[in-house]
């Protein structure tokens, strides 16, 4: 092991760096009093912000803190924001589990509007006390206005010069709170805090991590999910390369798993050793050596894998004798089986795919004594912590998780499976070690969106709207393979709400309604994705209404009007999006609509949202114009970050629609980069209208709902404009292709 | 023998083999690390430098062939930002993530360079970098933004 360094002289002045200090963890500066869990204020007037959950563009980073300053009667200018860990109050329970910090299921803002509400009243309530303490006045006679308290003399205390003599008066656990008409940054479209960092190279991802003795490492994988290392034949001579320290094999991890090595009874163990990485100075000589490094795998017991095998399963499950049952409302067994000549059918089918962020997956460790910190893009601090200690025997609030800023995410970065591999690094080295995957490693070891199949049954009644309807779902289960605690338990066996999401739980008038799900299980690791179920169940059953109405010849726009009558909520989103669409005045456009209620875990939001997907005739075929995009988010705490979910989660749906599949042969993923796994590109992002409605209910769930009515809105603008009905996603690339 | 270039107006040089991507060059050894690594294959354009003032895709460049050249990073764009691309990216607010974001500005401010008021098409032609949280509407406008800026 010669740790030969490679040389890069500066000759001249030093150059600028970026600011390489992670500005998260740790405790607060000493000059600044705490005054809650959430807010620190230093003599100089300076309020720090806490912010618990992890940025992953959704734009936490600024939202939350606008909520604590606006209870706070904070000077914005004068905030800063500061990731946090370690205390309850950071952490919020999604369903019947234990509270966790981290980010997903679209929860922040709602999970912690009355929390940071609280706190920011909390805060401000203990400045105006001890100001009061200070004038000798009654508190009823000070108000706080943008930083300062005033009493009724017009003299002003400014936070700093209160916050001493704050932090030591007890809190009040229900501070009053503001009246919503006094919101001066709740509802407001403020810029974002982390955009300017984002635009000079200073925002610190977690590839950008640097810690004092880092080595790096560069990782192989098994390419079958069930593959296992069975020799490295040239570690010797790796050994000698320059820079390289070790060549470390690495224990396969549960799948995807937050319930801790619980194995799916219908699938395999898994390998002891599935990886290898080489740690040496540098990345680039660590990716060095390990294109040299002579490592053979096996397949394992699941070396047969196979998109065949697997669709064929799916086929199975979507005619087998009977599913588990969902929900059953009024009798329609009975009447799709008196009426089979009058049974209107589809079947659907969807792959499974990858998250694709931007920023492989990484994550630097540093492992010593039994002691583990992390520093990296990390979505759930509380599952990382649980990883770290289950894997080295330790307690999990002894792992200590610096979170970065997450070069996207998208649900992929909870499953802290790249952190167990540089803690396992930085054991076998003695060293902090930062572990980035290459591209191909992210994408052929992702933990995949599910595939799914759907077939669709339905009777009409003599005005052409659905009797009975029988919508049955079939795939891998997201919750059977990892989440086994949010299974429902029935006597036809375990049920799987994720897989009709958008389909058991909205408010269509169906008479007599069966919904059915069937678990496919496969040994291939999934989990949540941005949108999770609803990307598959949503296009299904819209695209099924598509079908309905058409063959009961009604507009597409008129016939979910009908069927959501009873749901004015329902109705405002869809009348906004058809009114703006200028829906019903086509000229040579071709237009279809899609509605969904987005509902988050456990019910814990309603998020209202239609969409009409517009095309236009271009010179080769068609072209997506523009796309409506009505949505009804309770309030909006920014409406500027908000629209850019709208935005970008129809850029996002678009990608997935028409580009996003993974094949599996040989045990394992197919694709392995950005040719085989295309993104959209600027060339075919639409025009985005957004029509947020005001409404009076509190934060509803947000970073998720626009995604899933996209491709079946698009599909019925595609019927319309071809004649051609889309089953499968993606759709094919001749979709587009104008009707001769 | 090392290769000798230029990072941000100031000389730099590199004693390693020859064929190692300036991306990882300038990011280990320079700390610059605004530019990022994305897919490896010069296709995502997050880590696009400017080499003697072109949008570059350093993941696939070798750092030899930097020699002698000007290369200048996200952190040499500007000083505080102050790039017209820079200035328009936060009006609008462009960032989500923000991953994808610095080779975004480079290939923006590239394309500036020699299409002083690009069209949409010209957009859609020249902008091939890659953004997963599809910002594009915005970089769109923020491309149209900096035109009138400059």
């Amino acid at each position: 092991m010669s740790p030969v360094s490679r040389r890069c002289v500066l000759t001249g002045a030093a150059l600028t760096a970026a600011s390489l200090i992670v500005p998260i963890g740790g405790r607060a500066a000493e000059s600044n009093y705490e005054i809650t869990d959430w807010i620190a204020i230093a003599p100089s007037g300076e309020v720090t912000l806490g912010l618990s959950q992890p940025e992953v563009g959704q734009g936490s980073y600024t939202a939350l803190p606008q909520i604590l300053a606006d209870e706070l009667d904070a000077d914005w200018q004068r905030v800063k924001v500061r990731f946090v860990t370690g205390k309850a109050a950071y952490k919020i329970a999604f369903r019947q589990e234990p509270p966790a910090q981290k980010e997903g299921a679209s929860m922040s803002t709602t999970a912690l509007f009355g929390r940071l509400r609280i706190a920011g009243a909390a805060a401000r309530d203990v400045l105006i006390r001890a100001a009061a303490q200070q004038w000798n006045v009654d508190v009823a006679q000070c108000r706080s206005e943008n930083g300062f308290i005033i009493n009724a003399r017009g003299e002003r205390l400014s936070y700093g010069d209160l916050a001493a003599a704050a932090a030591k008066l007890p809190l009040r656990s229900d501070p009053p709170l503001k009246d919503k008409r006094r919101f001066h940054l709740i509802g407001k479209p403020l810029p974002r805090l982390d955009t300017v960092g984002k635009c000079d190279g200073s925002a610190v991802f977690g590839i950008d991590v640097m810690v004092p003795g880092m080595l790096n490492a560069a990782i192989k994988t098994a390419r079958a999910f069930t593959g296992q290392v069975t020799a490295i034949k040239n570690e010797a001579e790796i050994l000698k390369m320059p820079g390289v320290h070790a060549v470390v094999k690495l224990a396969a991890l549960a799948i995807a798993n937050e319930d801790a090595g619980v194995q799916h009874p219908q699938l395999p163990n898994l390998p002891r050793h599935n990886a290898v990485c080489v740690v040496a100075d540098r990345f680039w000589q660590a990716n060095r050596a390990l294109d040299a490094l002579d490592v053979e795998f096996d397949g394992g017991v699941a070396a047969d894998l196979s998109t065949v095998k697997i669709e064929a399963m799916l086929e199975a499950g979507l005619d087998a004798e009977q599913g588990v049952t969902a929900l059953e409302r009024g009798e329609p067994r009975q009447i799709l089986k008196e009426r089979a000549a009058a049974v209107i059918e589809r079947r659907f089918l969807l792959p499974h795919i990858a998250h694709a962020p931007l920023e492989p997956v990484n994550a630097t460790a540093s492992y010593k004594d039994g002691a583990v910190e992390v520093w990296g893009p990390v979505q759930s601090v509380s599952a990382c912590q649980e990883a770290v200690a289950h894997a080295v025997g330790c307690a999990a609030d002894a792992v200590e998780v610096n979170v970065t800023f997450l070069g996207g995410s998208f649900g992929r970065k909870i499953v802290p499976d790249y952190v167990l591999q540089a803690v396992q690094a930085s054991k076998a080295v003695g060293r902090p070690v930062k572990l980035i995957r290459s591209r191909e490693e992210d994408m052929q070891h992702d933990v995949y969106r599910p595939n799914a199949g759907g077939r669709f049954r339905a009777v009409l009644d003599d005005r052409g709207y659905p009797l009975a309807v029988q919508a049955r779902v079939a795939g891998q289960s997201l919750f059977g393979a990892v989440r086994k605690s949010w299974l429902d338990h029935t006597p036809e066996g375990a049920c799987d709400e994720s897989m009709v999401d958008g389909i058991y739980n909205q408010s269509y008038r169906l008479p007599h309604f069966l919904v059915e799900t069937v678990d496919t299980p496969l040994p291939i690791p999934v989990y949540f994705m941005r949108s999770v179920g609803s990307t598959a169940a949503v296009f299904f059953w819209e695209s099924f209404i598509t079908e309905l109405a058409q063959r009961a010849n009604i507009d597409q726009y008129a016939y979910r009007r009908n069927l959501l009558a009873n749901d004015p909520l329902a109705l405002r989103v869809l009348d906004a999006a058809a009114q703006a669409s200028g829906w019903g005045t086509t000229t040579d456009t071709f237009r279809g609509i899609a509605y969904n209620c987005y509902i988050g875990r456990g019910g814990r939001f309603k998020t209202y949202v239609a969409e009409v997907v517009e095309l236009a005739r271009i010179a080769d075929g068609l072209a997506v114009t523009r796309v409506f995009c009505a949505v009804d988010p309770g309030l909006a705490v920014n409406p500027n970050t908000l629209r850019a979910q709208i935005e970008g989660g129809i850029g996002f749906a678009l990608t997935t629609a028409l580009k996003s599949r993974i094949t599996f042969a040989n045990g394992g993923a197919e694709q392995s980069n950005f040719f085989d796994y295309p993104l959209l590109g600027i060339d075919e992002m639409p025009e985005i209208v957004p029509i947020v409605l005001p409404s009076d209910r509190p934060p509803q769930g947000f970073g998720e709902v626009v995604l899933a009515p996209v491709a079946p809105a698009l599909a019925q603008a595609l019927l319309h404009a071809t004649g051609r009905r889309l089953d499968v996603m993606p759709f094919p690339e001749d979709a587009f292709r104008s009707r001769a | 023998m090392a290769v000798k270039f230029f990072v941000n107006g100031m000389p730099a040089e590199f004693d390693g083999p020859e064929e190692v991507p300036l991306l990882w060059v300038v990011r280990e050894h320079l700390n610059l690390t605004g530019s990022k690594f994305g897919c490896g294959i010069g296709l995502c354009g997050a880590c696009t430098m400017h080499v003697d003032g072109t949008a570059m895709r350093t993941c696939i460049m070798p750092v030899m062939m930097a020699q002698g050249r000007h290369v200048t990073t996200i952190e040499g764009l500007s000083h505080n930002g102050e790039h017209p691309v820079q200035k328009a990216w936060t009006e609008l607010d462009v960032p989500q993530c923000g991953y994808c974001q610095s080779g975004m500005i480079m290939a923006a401010a590239s394309l500036l360079s020699r299409h002083p008021d690009p069209s949409d098409a010209d957009i859609d032609r020249e902008m091939t970098n890659l953004c997963r949280c599809a910002t594009y509407v915005r970089i769109r406008a923020a491309i149209h933004r900096a035109a009138k800026l400059r």
